[in-house]
C-alpha cells in the first residue's frame, strides 16, 4: 500500500499536521515521514502510479536509476535540516521545510513534464515561506523577488510542456534538444533554477538573506532537482560544456570580494553547479556519473558549510567577514565541521570533493577537452579559495575575537558531525557512492598522478594565499554590495522604467487636461445656447444637442 | 599573549605548508606524472598552475571592486 505513494508526499501531507503536533514531537513527526517516505527507495525502478486526467497520462511516480541516488541523497538532506533546526520553534519554517523537501523529492520522481510542472511550482511556493522567514525587511523583499523568478521558470516550463504535447502528442519526460521552441522553453526554465549565467541573481539574492536554517534547506533542493532535470533531458547538449565552464570560473571573482560569508557561499553554490552542468554537457556515462556524484556529495558538504556558517549566525549574530574572526576559541567544534566541508568543497583526496569531481574531470580529460579542462581546473583553485580558505579564514581565525560566544547549540553540532562524517566516508570509501551512480563504470579515483596533481594544485594555491597575505596583497574585507545579475532587474529596469512610466503619466495627464477643457468648453457654449432667451422653445437641451448633431452629421455627409 | 596564539598558529601553518609543497615539487622527481595532455607533464606544471591561478584570481577580484562594488545599503537608496 505505501509503495505506491509518491515519495515526498507523506512528508508534505505531514508538514500540514504539524500544527496540531505538540511543539516536542514535531521534529520526531518530521523525521517518522522522511522515514517513511525513504522506504520508497526499496521500491526498486518502475513506474508505479499514472493518473488520467482530461485526456493526459500522468506519471506521477516512476523511478530509475537516475532518481535513485538523487532520491537518496534529498533524503539525507531533508533528515539534517530537520536535526539542524531543531531547536527553532518557527512553525511556519518548519512546515515549509518539510513540504519543500517533500515537493523536491516528490518533482524527482515525476514522469512527465506536466507532473514534473506541478512539483516545479511546488518547490517554489514552499521555499519562498523559507526566505520570508529570515524575518526581515530585506529578507521579505527578497522572497517576493525569488518567488517571482521561481514562478516564471514554472511558467515556461509549462509552455514548453504544452507545445511539446501539441506538437509531437507526447508529454513523457525524454530526452530533448534545442533545435525545437520547446525544448529551449524548458531549457532556460530548467537554466533559471539551475542559476545559468546571468540567470543567476535570485540565488545570491534570496538564499543569505534566509534564517540561520533555512539557508541550509534551500541550498539542498532546488538547484539540484534542476541539475537532475538537466541531466534526464538535455544530456549531451554541446552547448551546456560552455556555460557550465562559465559558471565554474565567473562567481569566483565575486566571491572574492563579497563580505557576507552565505553570500560567498551562494557564489561558490553557483561555481560547482558550473561543475555538474558541465558533466550533463559532455553527456557521457563517465560524466552524468560524475554530475550525480558531484551532486550528491556537493549538497553533503555545501549543507555543512551553510550549517556552520549559520551556527556562526545563530550565535555571533552575523556572517560578515568584516566583524568576524577569532572564533575557534569559542566554537572549536564548528570550526573543525567547516574545515572538514571547506577541505571536501575544495576537493582535497580522502574528502567526498575529490572522488565526485574526479570523474567529470577524468571525462574531460579522456575526451581531449583541454579548455574546459583548464578552466575547470582554473575554477578548482578558486573553490579553495572562497570556501576553501576565505569562509573559514574570516569566520574562525583572521583575528582575535574581542567578545565571548558560546558554542553551537547540541542539535546543530550533531547535525554538521552527520555531514562531516558523510564527507570524509564518502572520501574515503568512494566505491559505496560508485554502486549507486545511474551508470556502471569501473573508475579508479585514487592513482598516484591523480592524487599528486590536485595535492600539487591545492597546497600550492594555499601557499600563494599566505604570499598574498603577507604582502598585504590579499584584498581586506570592506562592508558592502556586490554587483550581480540581479541589478538588471533591481537597479536598471527601474532606473529606466521609473522615469519612462513618469513621463508617459506626464502626457497622459497634459492630453487628459486639453481634452477636458475642450469638451467643458462645448458643453458650456452648448447650455449658454440652449437656455438662452432666443431659443424660446419646448425641446429639452439635451435633445436639441442631439439633433443639432444629427443635422451637422447629415451636413457632413451631403457635403462629402 | 593572546594575539602569539593565532600568530605561532600561522606561522607554524606556514611552515609546514611549505614543507609539504617542497614535498609534492620533489615527488614529480621520483616518478613520472602521467597527465591527460603532455605538457601539463612538466614538473610542478599543477603547483604553478595553481600559485598563479590564486594570484590571478584574488588581484582580478580586487580590481573587479572598482565596478562591482557599492555600499552596503545601496539597493535600498
Amino acid at each position: 500500500m505505501i509503495s505506491n505513494i509518491i515519495p515526498g508526499l507523506l512528508m508534505i501531507l505531514t508538514s500540514f499536521l504539524l500544527p496540531t503536533i505538540p511543539q516536542y514531537f514535531r521534529q520526531p513527526a518530521m523525521l517518522l515521514s522522511v522515514g517513511l517516505s525513504a522506504l520508497s527507495l526499496f521500491n526498486g525502478y518502475g513506474t508505479f502510479l499514472e493518473w488520467d486526467v482530461l485526456g493526459l497520462n500522468l506519471i506521477l511516480y516512476q523511478s530509475d536509476s537516475l532518481t535513485f541516488p538523487f532520491s537518496i541523497i534529498f533524503h539525507i538532506a531533508a533528515v539534517l535540516v530537520i536535526i539542524f533546526s531543531w531547536h527553532s520553534k518557527n512553525l511556519m519554517e518548519h512546515m515549509a521545510t518539510l513540504a519543500y523537501a517533500g515537493s523536491a523529492i516528490g518533482a524527482l520522481h515525476a514522469g512527465d513534464f506536466f507532473s514534473l510542472f506541478i512539483w516545479w511550482e511546488a518547490t517554489a511556493l514552499t521555499s519562498v515561506f523559507i526566505v520570508f522567514a529570515g524575518n526581515t525587511k530585506a529578507a521579505r523583499d527578497a522572497a517576493m523577488r525569488y518567488l517571482i523568478i521561481q514562478v516564471s521558470s514554472g511558467v515556461l516550463l509549462l509552455i514548453g510542456a504544452c507545445l511539446l504535447l501539441y506538437q509531437t502528442g507526447n508529454h513523457n519526460l525524454t530526452v530533448l534538444d534545442l533545435t525545437t521552441d520547446f525544448g529551449i522553453f524548458i531549457f532556460i526554465a530548467f537554466g533559471i533554477k539551475a542559476a545559468f549565467p546571468l540567470l543567476n541573481g535570485w540565488l545570491q539574492d534570496s538564499y543569505p538573506e534566509s534564517s540561520v536554517t533555512g539557508t541550509v534547506a534551500l541550498s539542498a533542493f532546488t538547484t539540484k532537482l534542476a541539475i537532475y532535470a538537466l541531466a534526464r533531458t538535455f544530456p549531451g547538449t554541446d552547448s551546456l560544456i560552455w556555460i557550465g565552464a562559465i559558471m565554474t570560473a565567473f562567481p569566483v571573482f565575486f566571491a572574492v570580494i563579497e563580505n557576507d560569508l552565505r553570500r560567498v557561499l551562494s557564489f561558490s553554490l553557483n561555481n560547482q553547479l558550473g561543475f555538474m552542468v558541465v558533466g550533463i554537457g559532455i553527456g557521457t556515462e563517465l560524466s552524468l556519473n560524475g554530475t550525480v556524484a558531484h551532486a550528491f556529495v556537493h549538497i553533503i558538504y555545501k549543507a555543512l558549510l551553510f550549517m556552520s556558517m549559520g551556527a556562526v549566525l545563530y550565535r555571533a549574530g552575523t556572517t560578515k567577514a568584516s566583524e568576524l574572526g577569532g572564533l575557534y576559541k569559542y566554537m572549536p567544534f564548528t570550526t573543525i565541521f567547516c574545515i572538514i566541508g571547506a577541505m571536501s568543497i575544495s576537493a582535497f583526496p580522502l574528502f567526498s570533493g575529490f572522488v565526485a569531481k574526479s570523474l567529470i574531470m577524468s571525462s574531460l580529460g579522456g575526451m581531449g577537452m583541454v579548455l574546459i579542462y583548464f578552466v575547470l581546473f582554473f575554477a578548482s583553485a578558486g573553490v579553495l579559495e572562497h570556501s576553501g580558505i576565505k569562509i573559514p579564514y574570516f569566520a574562525f581565525f583572521a583575528h582575535e575575537r574581542k567578545s565571548k560566544v558560546k558554542e553551537a547549540p547540541i542539535n546543530m553540532l550533531i547535525a554538521m558531525g552527520i555531514a562531516a562524517f558523510l564527507c570524509i566516508g564518502i572520501g574515503v570509501f568512494p566505491k559505496y557512492l560508485y554502486q549507486i551512480l545511474p551508470y556502471t563504470v569501473e573508475y579508479q579515483p585514487y592513482t598516484i598522478d591523480h592524487v599528486i596533481s590536485q595535492l600539487q594544485l591545492l597546497v600550492f594555491a594555499i601557499i600563494a594565499f599566505l604570499f598574498l597575505v603577507k604582502f598585504k596583497l590579499y584584498p581586506s574585507e570592506i562592508k558592502s554590495t556586490v554587483l550581480n545579475s540581479d541589478w538588471f532587474y533591481r537597479k536598471m529596469l527601474p532606473g529606466i522604467g521609473k522615469p519612462l512610466f513618469k513621463k508617459i503619466g506626464l502626457l497622459t495627464e497634459f492630453i487628459y487636461e486639453n481634452l477636458r477643457f475642450f469638451f467643458r468648453l462645448i458643453l458650456n457654449k452648448s447650455h449658454k445656447f440652449s437656455n438662452s432667451s432666443y431659443i424660446k422653445v419646448t425641446t429639452p437641451s439635451f435633445a436639441a444637442t442631439i439633433l443639432i448633431s444629427i443635422l451637422f452629421i447629415m451636413l457632413l455627409i451631403v457635403l462629402l | 599573549m593572546k594575539k602569539n596564539d593565532l600568530t605561532s598558529m600561522g606561522k607554524s601553518f606556514t611552515k609546514y605548508i611549505l614543507i609539504i609543497g617542497v614535498l609534492l615539487i620533489l615527488s614529480d622527481f621520483t616518478f613520472h606524472r602521467h597527465e591527460y595532455f603532455s605538457f601539463a607533464e612538466i614538473y610542478g606544471f599543477p603547483a604553478f598552475f595553481g600559485f598563479i591561478s590564486f594570484v590571478f584570481i584574488v588581484l582580478l577580484g580586487k580590481w573587479l571592486r572598482k565596478f562591482l562594488m557599492r555600499k552596503e545599503d545601496y539597493y535600498d537608496q
